[in-house]
């Protein structure tokens, strides 16, 4: 990547998931084959063709954040209290002294979607402004009596880059902030940055996560219109099967993943425990979703590293468990690593919580990240039948973690990919 | 050493002029682009005005234009500018050049929500007495109102996605989106890529509006918006003791970042280098910046470090300057704090006073006027500058432009929440 000496370590895990809500209990999950996708609670999701996700029920974002930054918790959409309350489990597991830490050397940089706005929160304005005539607003009617009727701090609580934001306020972080928001592939793409600008030493302590929180109505209907989400609505824990044959669309879920990257004598100064070494990362975009972007982003990250297809121990797959997608990922995956001897396992996280998007791939990552402290690779769960179309080595039980790397992917279903390689730090 | 990056394309969609020679010249002679909302029915919003582009026609520079009728104007204008900075570069038929060596990083915003179908089924779904949805009520009709095309050109990543496909950029693609430093942002990173090595071309900068009723109630609601309704052309008056707030704009700010020895090879123009970068975060309030501006310093210092400059060395500043109460005093300090004695030889000036705030797009936009004022040896005025602020006490080139040579020119993006972003432009020398 660049002539720089400086190498960036991993040093923190937080996770608020449908399957665990610290990384102790995640890897519990994950171990024991724990699926995290439900029937729809928090809401009544009759109305939808798709009435699965990966919820979080007992979710409680003031058992997470100190008592004087509570009553910010208001101007925190669903998303933001998921980051801030992953955020602060990162900082505890990197066990960092923040006063020693310098805060113009702490950066922060999350992966963020649209944050669904709270559809109470314009229930007034709104029906103050459609007496007139069925289907349509009078916007005079808004302006003068609708417009009142909102929270004055309304807009605040949906801005994208208040996940980072929110962040840095708490631990006083006043280096480079930065919010990516490219859909399933932005909390890999805020990590590839991050390694960056800590590579390039204007940082040595960072915040990189993502969130989404769409278990809302307004989220699901419109990722239904979309038409992609799986309707195994009677079968939830079977309804994400990624690669499999019987697959149908992918499955909302809630939650967040935040990872502390450290400048590594920085973390080696303070005795840190350091989880894995980041050593490579590729972007690029697949034009036409032949995989052979996909294919060039892994190239491109594996030669940052230094290293070839054999040497990685297992990919840690986007795999959404969309008919298309997976095909996609497959086709890649078989250009880069088809020619080995042994196929390359195949770990497929999404499995267990669906789809975080913006919050998906430093959460999956994670899950990689406690592999490789316990010296093992999860099972991918609903994983019985192969696709042709997806000739790719799907873990399908727990195996022995036996070399030194693994690749992360993500991608959108748009084209844009990225894929971050982590080693075993020695 | 590291990789020198240069400018070799432009393109701007912009309330004052669809091309950055309109858009600067423009300025140049105090034009205002602001004007009555004619987008909306804005009349009984505390206000009513906004900067917003004219005349726009996708037809005139993409050949299919109904392929983006579902897409915002975030997506629209950015086609649009993004293929006059490609033809500026001349990379529309690039042959020559390896499409995975052009990366895309934006900072664009949301596409707009669809208000005259989600208000009233909203209207119709809530349940007043217990503040709380009938959440099938909802479901059913949004399934049946909402259009499918029109909900996804809402997502986020689809401006870059777009972009990089109808152009065949197939290098890393990026979209960050750090409210009014964003297009910032991205540039600063964009040049980073290429230095990097991960890249030899990067187009970059962004694409916005807020024009909407949801976008203007948000801001009304945060009392951030001049309300100056009666008199609209000057309402945007950045650092002028009477200033009441910033005027919405929108609009798209393309450049084209490369790495100079790929531009020598290849014989592109080069219009400047970008050799400063300076990206803080205030971790203060996500309501107001940091009173000192100790983000604002901190970014300004380190992007002429990052110039290999001193203070002295920048001839002019663009200016976040957004015509709001905090902002222009903070900056002012800020400039203050970084500049000491020099800040009252250094003319500022806000561009916003002409074209509005773009948000998400005004940096680069903004950029793209540094660039033009370092080629044409004139900086632009700050209009509306007529009771001066005893707290704003520097030199902001009021109201005229004034013929000045310079080599450097800072660019200041300061993003609600607290992302603060500078940026140096100098003129090319080999």
């Amino acid at each position: 990547m660049s002539s720089s000496s400086r190498r960036v370590v991993i040093t923190g895990i937080g996770i608020v998931n449908p399957i665990g809500l610290d990384a102790a209990s995640f890897w519990d999950s994950l171990s024991r084959g724990q699926s995290g996708i439900r029937a729809v609670e928090t809401f009544d999701a009759s109305g939808l063709p798709s009435r699965i996700a990966g919820e979080i029920r007992d979710f409680d974002a003031k058992n997470y954040i100190e008592k004087k930054d509570r009553k910010s918790l208001r101007l925190m959409a669903r998303a933001i209290q998921l980051a801030v309350a992953a955020a602060q489990l990162a900082i505890d597991d990197s066990k960092v002294d923040k006063d020693k830490l310098d805060p113009t050397r702490f950066g922060v940089e999350f992966g963020a979607g649209l944050l669904p706005t709270e559809l109470e929160e314009l229930g007034a304005a709104s029906q103050a402004s459609v007496n007139c005539q069925p289907g349509s607003v009078d916007l005079e009617q808004w302006g003068k009596q609708g417009l009142g009727c909102i929270p004055p701090l309304w807009m605040l609580k949906y801005l994208p880059n208040m996940l980072a934001c929110h962040v840095s306020i708490f631990h006083n972080a006043q280096g480079p902030n930065n919010t990516i928001t490219e859909g399933d592939v932005a909390g890999l793409l805020a990590l590839g940055e991050s390694y960056r600008i800590i590579k390039r030493d204007q940082a040595d302590f960072f915040l990189v996560g993502g969130a989404d929180g769409r278990v809302n109505p307004l989220s699901m209907v419109r990722q239904c219109l979309f038409g992609h989400l799986s309707q195994r609505n009677e079968s939830p824990e079977s309804a994400v099967r990624p690669f499999d044959r019987g697959r149908d669309g992918w499955v909302i879920s809630e939650g967040s993943g935040v990872l502390v990257l450290e400048e590594a004598n920085h973390a080696l100064a303070r005795g840190a425990r350091i989880y894995a070494e980041i050593v490579g990362f590729g972007a690029a975009f697949d034009r036409d979703t032949s995989g052979r972007g996909l294919a060039r982003a892994i190239r491109t990250a594996l030669k940052h590293a230094g290293i070839g297809p054999g040497d990685v121990d297992h990919v840690n797959a986007h795999g959404l468990s969309s008919i298309k997608s997976d095909a996609w990922e497959s086709r890649a995956l078989l250009e880069v690593f088809g020619s080995l001897p042994q196929p390359v396992p195949v770990f497929a996280p999404k499995s267990y919580f669906g789809n975080l998007s913006a919050g998906g791939s430093p959460t999956e990552l994670a899950a990689s990240l406690l592999g490789m402290e316990h010296g093992l690779v999860p099972a991918t769960l609903n994983y019985t039948e192969p696709d042709p179309a997806c000739p790719v080595n799907v873990i399908r039980s727990t195996q022995p973690m036996t070399k030194d790397y693994f690749i992360k992917i993500a991608f959108t279903e748009m084209g844009q990919c990225a894929v971050a390689v982590c080693k075993r730090w020695k | 050493m590291r990789r020198r990056v240069v400018i070799t394309g432009m393109g701007a969609i912009t309330p004052l002029g669809h091309s950055p020679a309109e858009l600067y010249h423009a300025q140049l002679e105090g034009r205002t682009g602001v004007g009555p909302v004619s987008l909306f029915n804005a009349r009984a919003f505390p206000t009513n005005f906004a900067a917003q582009v004219k005349n726009f026609d996708l037809g005139g520079y993409v050949r299919d234009p109904q392929r983006w009728e579902n897409s915002g104007v975030n997506t629209r204008f950015a086609l649009a500018a993004a293929h006059q900075a490609l033809s500026d570069a001349d990379l529309l038929d690039h042959n020559k050049i390896d499409p995975a060596r052009i990366g895309v990083y934006l900072g664009s915003g949301e596409g707009i929500q669809d208000f005259d179908h989600l208000i009233p089924l909203v209207a119709h779904t809530y349940l007043k007495e217990t503040n709380q949805m009938n959440a099938v009520a909802f479901s059913e009709g949004g399934l049946k109102k909402f259009h499918a095309g029109r909900e996804y050109e809402q997502e986020l990543h689809t401006t870059t996605g777009h972009v990089a496909g109808y152009f065949g950029l197939e290098g890393p693609n990026y979209n960050c989106l750090t409210a009014c430093a964003a297009s910032s942002q991205a540039i600063g990173e964009a040049a980073e890529i290429i230095r990097s090595g991960d890249t030899d071309l990067m187009l970059t900068g962004g694409s916005h509006s807020m024009i909407h009723p949801l976008g203007v109630t948000g801001f009304n609601l945060l009392t951030a918006l001049s309300t100056r309704n009666q008199d609209p052309t000057k309402a945007s008056r950045p650092f002028d003791f009477q200033r009441d707030g910033f005027v919405l704009g929108e609009g798209a700010g393309m450049i084209i970042l490369e790495d100079l020895e790929h531009a020598q090879r290849r014989h592109a123009t080069i219009y400047a280098e970008l050799t400063g970068y300076g990206s803080t975060g205030d971790a203060y309030r996500v309501t107001d910046s940091h009173p000192d501006g100790r983000g604002a310093i901190a970014c300004i210092r380190a992007a002429i470090a990052d110039a290999g400059l001193k203070p002295a060395d920048i001839g002019y500043i663009n200016a976040h300057g957004t015509s709001t109460q905090v902002n222009d005093k903070v900056e002012t300090v800020a400039i203050k704090n970084v500049f000491g004695e020099a800040a009252y030889q250094t003319p500022v000036s806000s561009s916003k006073s002409m074209l509005g705030h773009l948000i998400a797009a005004a940096g680069a936009v903004e950029l793209i006027t540094c660039v033009m004022a370092i080629r044409e040896n004139t900086l632009p005025p700050t209009i509306n500058y007529e009771f001066p602020d005893p707290e704003c006490d520097l030199d902001y080139i009021p109201n005229t432009a004034r013929s000045k040579r310079i080599n450097h020119a800072l660019s200041n993006s300061f993003g609600f929440g607290g992302q603060n972003i500078s940026l140096v432009v100098s003129r090319f020398q080999k």
